[in-house]
């Protein structure tokens, strides 16, 4: 799908090898194709958690319900010590991503493996934190959506922590070289937004 | 201009700026309530 770059500028010069004309199919010529990739799937991660912060808004402000429902209690200083859990898995993320740039392989399969077992610990804590909260999602509005803005992000985590192993085999597999990293690149873009995320739940959440 | 979306290293200096907003946000919270 070159046909188009011949078409030259009157009288040459430097411009002379620039391309022109439409760009290949399914590109677009002014947004890098995994930019705009991310763009669009960062975007629409943001209007899925908005939805459920509709909901959580509307019981809290529009419907003017106590937070949390009367005669239950949030864990919110066990959930701090998750948070903090999860936040230092991003660390480790950095660590490993910034290692294979440099060519440490060592510290890509530590930064990896360890972001992996923290992310393992969060979801563990989670799931022993629903198992001992002592209410359910359908005993009231409250509870509902707080399962439901918890859950979906424990979604996300389930989902990190899939392409996490994927990433850590590779690591092991001398997939990644300082020129090529790729795949730790996008993921932990992917991993550091959960964390994101997880700090606006915690607060809206828990604290507010 | 940080772009949180190019690379991993600027979505992570956007979650540092995060974690300082929500860390003050937290903070001016816990205390209006000791406060009031």
């Amino acid at each position: 799908m070159e046909a188009a770059s011949i078409a030259h500028p009157p009288g040459g010069g430097p411009a002379e090898h620039e391309h022109h004309g439409p760009p290949p199919a399914h590109s677009s010529s002014r947004v890098d194709p995994q930019l705009l990739g991310m763009l669009l799937f960062i975007i629409s991660e943001i209007m899925i958690f908005g939805a459920f912060f509709t909901a959580y808004f509307f019981i809290r402000v529009a419907q003017g319900d106590q937070w949390p429902a009367p005669g239950t209690q949030l864990p919110v200083y066990p959930t701090l010590v998750n948070t903090c859990i999860l936040i230092s898995s991003s660390f480790t993320m950095h660590w490993a991503q910034t290692s294979i740039k440099k060519g440490n392989r060592f510290g890509l399969k530590a930064g990896i493996l360890t972001t992996f077992l923290l992310g393992v610990t969060f979801l563990f804590l989670q799931v022993n934190e629903y198992a001992n909260i002592g209410f359910a999602p359908q005993d009231a509005a409250q509870q509902t959506i707080f399962y439901s803005l918890t859950g979906l992000h424990g979604a996300h985590v389930t989902i990190g922590l899939i392409l996490l192993a994927i990433v850590t085999i590779r690591s092991w597999r001398g997939h990644y070289t300082p020129e090529e990293h790729r795949g730790v690149e996008v993921p932990g873009i992917y991993w550091h937004f959960v964390d994101i995320m997880w700090i606006v739940v915690y607060t809206t959440v828990y604290i507010i | 201009m940080l772009n949180p979306l190019r690379s991993e290293g600027e979505m992570f200096r956007l979650l540092l700026y995060v974690i300082v907003v929500f860390a003050v946000i937290i903070a001016v919270i816990l205390i209006a309530r000791a406060v009031l």
